[in-house]
């Protein structure tokens, strides 16, 4: 048979279930399930034997047979004085019966008894998944006497690792070698879990063609999936003969119904196994299988309760205290511990919590954006540079990251953060070279040579026990966030209704107490007018202290309205040029006290501020009235106004050579109603350095007093920077007062 | 025959000040004196104790924010929500800076807002000039005008 040209890239392509013919060591009967007509035979019965073995069976519990279902033996059968060890099967159209001749058996012992009798105790005592597939690589290989025999695990690309491997000198060894994925293809892994046992006796064999009754009959007709005896690829053959492997026999490891691994025999010359022998490998696959596990659920199972008692125990601290996700790294073994991780960080929108090695802060904020982009609740790579590349700048500290997403509305992120760890692999065969193509045609794998990889920019791989922890954590975080957000929204309720009560009592009182004042006043003038002739002159002085007590109340009143209000009115922001500002209520100040002599000292060029107009006047009136009062002992009076202009925004300063205040007072200066000063010596309220607190905080400003006794004082705000794109100015802004005519 | 000036004043102290301004005024005009919110609704639409009162609106309503019973703020909506009464200037006097009530007094309707001064002086001089505007100089609105003019 002339080998196909292929193209190893179509590989997965490769029909391998349905190739049309078998391996000569046996031979095939293919009949209607029901009438158990022929349908196809292979082309190795000698002639006038296909109706003796058509007649054999006929004789079995064919019916019996359940499509899709594993081969069962039927025994041994005579077909014209040979005997035949026949299995059968079904598949959907067609039942399939394949002899193979008879062996003697060896000794007086079956090989699957001793399985039962020596190796299960042995595998049962192995402590670790290392001793189970050294056991079973050496059983299997004293079972089937093949030269060489491997135990391997896929990971989760799909490589081969070797676990295990009992070997006869002379033969290659692949211990801790890896296959790359595309050494066995898509197609090929499928027929591994539902056709767990393969046999290919011999790597030079000629394929035996099938026959059809019905020459419409194609070979595609005929699944072959099943079968012991189907052909296989003639590339895989290649590949052996490459590998100078005659022989090879594979068991599937099969856990959870997916292909964990391979049990993968080797024989430098042709080699064929009975069978009663095979089905020993079968079940020594098996036991492999539930022995490998029990194990992975023991150790599942016990990572799994470990980690549930760490993540009990973060949630409960945080619980227990009133902070919020911040508090997680405040306990930083448990943190790391749950993840068996060397950093951790709490990302909360723009800042960020860490505890461990993690990557610069900045690099952390972009990383957690990325993720948070995602929009999965979970993330995990332990190869992240390779899916976000500008990881690679910090992927010695970070090569692999487990991240949780608390919120999907906010950027809340809990990520945990691997190092890399540089692994040097050994291929069997280089995985991402090129099949070399020599003399025209293209060969599976020439060189099986070792071949070391370095792999960087991974670190230790998350396992599902670890990932199933974040979860949970993640799950117990949300609880406790959410019932925290409640909590805030029911003080912020309560809040509400107190400031709103608070409201309403100051416009009360203050409405309320305005009239009295103004009766107080009122009648007081009507005395004054009416009886002012008969009154004495103390009679007199005393009606002017009660006017004046009035009408101070009433400015008290006023006052406390006014910063009431200054509290709830909305701000109407401007960029508002302070130079003519300043220089209007200067002059404003003057004219209010004619006979003064005052020294202003105003900076040419004052900052344009972005704030509501009106209260921007309000807070710079009070600064430069108090400048004026309490300077009004000195001779000359000397007032300054300078610009401040810095990083977290602009303002004013105004510095006058007044009366001054000790430091030690500086944090009463801005309380309502606080004084520094005997009412008698500086008239006032007391309320107008609150209300500039007031009025630069409302605008996210800050205020600032510097005082020396007897020397004088210095008030200064503040006020942000405006947003950028946030223009709604009227008017140019204006930086430069000189502009300003 | 001048039509009458209503005042509507709860508080005795604020309405002997207030008399007292309207005299100092100079105004001819005969002032009503009502106490609250709702006696005032009656006197204008002519019911229950009021129901035998002579016919005709007064010059200008001198209204109380702050009333028992029926608010100074009602007792503007009342007016303005009827047709007979529609016309009538309404003056709100009171002790409140507050923006709300300002802007509420002016959504009804109302055609002017003065914050009582502390001073009595200035309280004199407020009570005269609106009393001088709206009774006197003011020209009522077409339609509404009948022949009470002070110098008919």
């Amino acid at each position: 048979m002339q080998p196909p040209e292929v193209d190893l890239s179509s590989c997965d392509l490769e029909p391998i279930r349905v190739p049309g013919s078998i391996q000569p060591h046996g031979r095939m009967l293919v009949l209607e399930p029901g009438s158990l007509e022929l349908v196809a035979w292979s082309d190795n019965w000698p002639i006038g034997q296909l109706q003796a073995a058509q007649q054999a069976l006929r004789g079995t519990a064919l019916p019996a047979l359940q499509p899709g279902a594993r081969p069962v033996s039927l025994g041994a059968l005579r077909v014209a004085e040979e005997t035949f060890d026949v299995a059968a099967h079904r598949s959907d159209r067609h039942l399939f019966a394949e002899f193979e001749a008879a062996l003697p058996t060896a000794g007086n012992e079956a090989p699957i008894y001793s399985l039962g009798r020596v190796f299960l105790p042995k595998l049962q005592e192995a402590g670790t998944l290392e001793q189970l597939t050294q056991l079973a690589a050496a059983e299997m290989k004293r079972l089937t006497g093949f030269g060489r025999c491997l135990i391997y695990r896929f990971d989760a690309a799909g490589h081969g690792e070797v676990l295990a491997e009992e070997a006869d000198p002379g033969y290659d060894s692949y211990t801790g070698h890896r296959f790359p994925a595309s050494d066995i293809p898509q197609q090929a892994r499928a027929l591994y879990l539902v056709n767990q046992f393969r046999l290919i006796a011999d790597a030079g064999y000629t394929p035996v063609p099938l026959r059809a009754a019905d020459p419409a009959l194609t070979a595609a007709d005929l699944d072959l999936s099943q079968s012991q005896l189907r052909s296989v690829s003639p590339i895989h053959l290649e590949y052996m003969r490459n590998m100078g492997t005659l022989a090879s026999m594979s068991v599937s490891i099969v856990i959870d119904g997916k292909l964990w691994g391979l049990i993968s025999c080797h024989d430098h010359r042709p080699r064929f196994l009975d069978t009663g022998t095979r089905l020993a490998c079968e079940h020594l696959g098996q036991l492999l299988s539930l022995q490998i596990h029990s194990k992975e659920s023991n150790v599942a199972v016990a990572e799994r309760l470990e980690l549930r008692q760490l993540t009990l125990q973060i949630v409960s601290h945080l619980s227990d205290s009133d902070a919020t996700l911040q508090r997680l790294v405040a306990e930083p073994s448990l943190m790391l511990r749950l993840a068996r991780a060397t950093g951790a960080a709490v990302v909360r929108d723009d800042e960020v919590w860490s505890v461990g090695d993690v990557p610069v802060r900045a690099q952390v904020l972009e990383l957690a954006s990325w993720i948070a982009g995602i929009g999965t609740d979970v993330y995990e790579s332990s190869e992240l540079p390779a899916h976000f590349a500008p990881a690679a700048e910090f992927r010695d500290v970070a090569a692999g990251v487990l991240a949780i997403s608390i919120s999907q509305v906010h950027r809340h992120l809990i990520l945990w953060f691997r190092p890399e760890i540089v692994q040097t692999i050994q291929w069997a065969g280089n995985p991402q070279k090129p099949k070399a193509a020599a003399s025209g045609r293209i060969h599976p794998r020439l060189s099986f040579s070792s071949w070391a990889e370095e792999v960087r920019g991974r670190s230790a791989a998350w396992t599902s026990a670890e990932v199933g922890a974040a979860v949970e954590l993640r799950q117990a975080l949300i609880g406790v966030v959410l019932r925290r957000a409640e909590e805030l929204a029911a003080v912020a309720t309560e809040l509400g209704r107190v400031n709103k009560e608070l409201e309403a009592f100051s416009y009360t009182v203050s409405h309320d107490l305005r009239a009295p004042m103004r009766h107080i006043a009122g009648y007081v003038d009507l005395v004054a007018q009416t009886e002012g002739r008969q009154l004495s002159e103390r009679a007199h002085r005393y009606l002017g202290h009660v006017k004046d007590a009035a009408a101070f109340a009433g400015q008290m009143v006023d006052a406390l309205l006014d910063f009431s209000r200054m509290g709830r009115a909305a701000l109407k922001q401007r960029l508002v040029d302070t130079k003519p500002l300043v220089d209007g209520l200067v002059r404003e100040l003057a004219r209010l006290e004619p006979s003064r002599r005052i020294e202003w000292q105003v900076d040419a060029a004052l900052p344009a501020l972005y704030a509501d107009p009106l209260l921007l006047q309000v807070a710079v009136r009070n600064l430069l009235a108090n400048a004026v009062k309490y300077s009004r002992t000195r001779n000359p009076q000397r007032i300054t106004v300078r610009a401040i202009r810095g990083e977290l925004g602009n303002g004013l300063e105004v510095q006058d050579n007044g009366v001054g205040f000790q430091m030690k007072y500086v944090d009463k200066l801005f309380g309502v109603f606080q004084r520094l000063h005997r009412a008698e010596e500086f008239e006032g309220t007391g309320i107008g350095l609150a209300n500039v607190k007031r009025i630069v905080e409302r605008h996210g400003g800050t205020v600032w007093a510097k005082g020396v006794m007897d020397e004088g004082a210095t008030f200064g705000f503040v006020l942000p920077h405006r947003e950028p794109g946030n223009d709604h100015a009227v008017g140019t802004p204006r930086d430069n007062g000189e502009q300003h005519a | 025959m001048l039509k009458p000036i209503l005042l509507v004043e709860d508080d005795k102290r604020d309405l002997e000040l207030t008399l007292i301004a309207l005299e100092r005024s100079q105004l001819a005009n005969d002032v009503i004196v009502l106490r609250d919110g709702a006696m005032a609704l009656d006197y204008l639409r002519r019911e229950g104790e009021y129901a035998e009162r002579a016919e005709g609106n007064p010059a200008v309503i001198l209204l109380d924010l702050k009333l028992p019973k029926v608010t100074g703020l009602e007792v503007l909506q009342a007016v303005r929500a009827d047709a007979g009464l529609r016309s009538i200037p309404v003056v709100m006097l009171t002790s409140s800076q507050e923006e709300s009530d300002v802007l509420r007094s002016y959504e009804f309707g109302v055609n002017a807002y003065v914050v009582k001064p502390v001073a009595f002086d200035q309280f004199v001089s407020a009570i005269a000039e609106l009393g001088i505007f709206w009774a006197v100089l003011n020209e009522p609105p077409p339609g509404s005008l009948k022949a009470t003019r002070r110098n008919e």
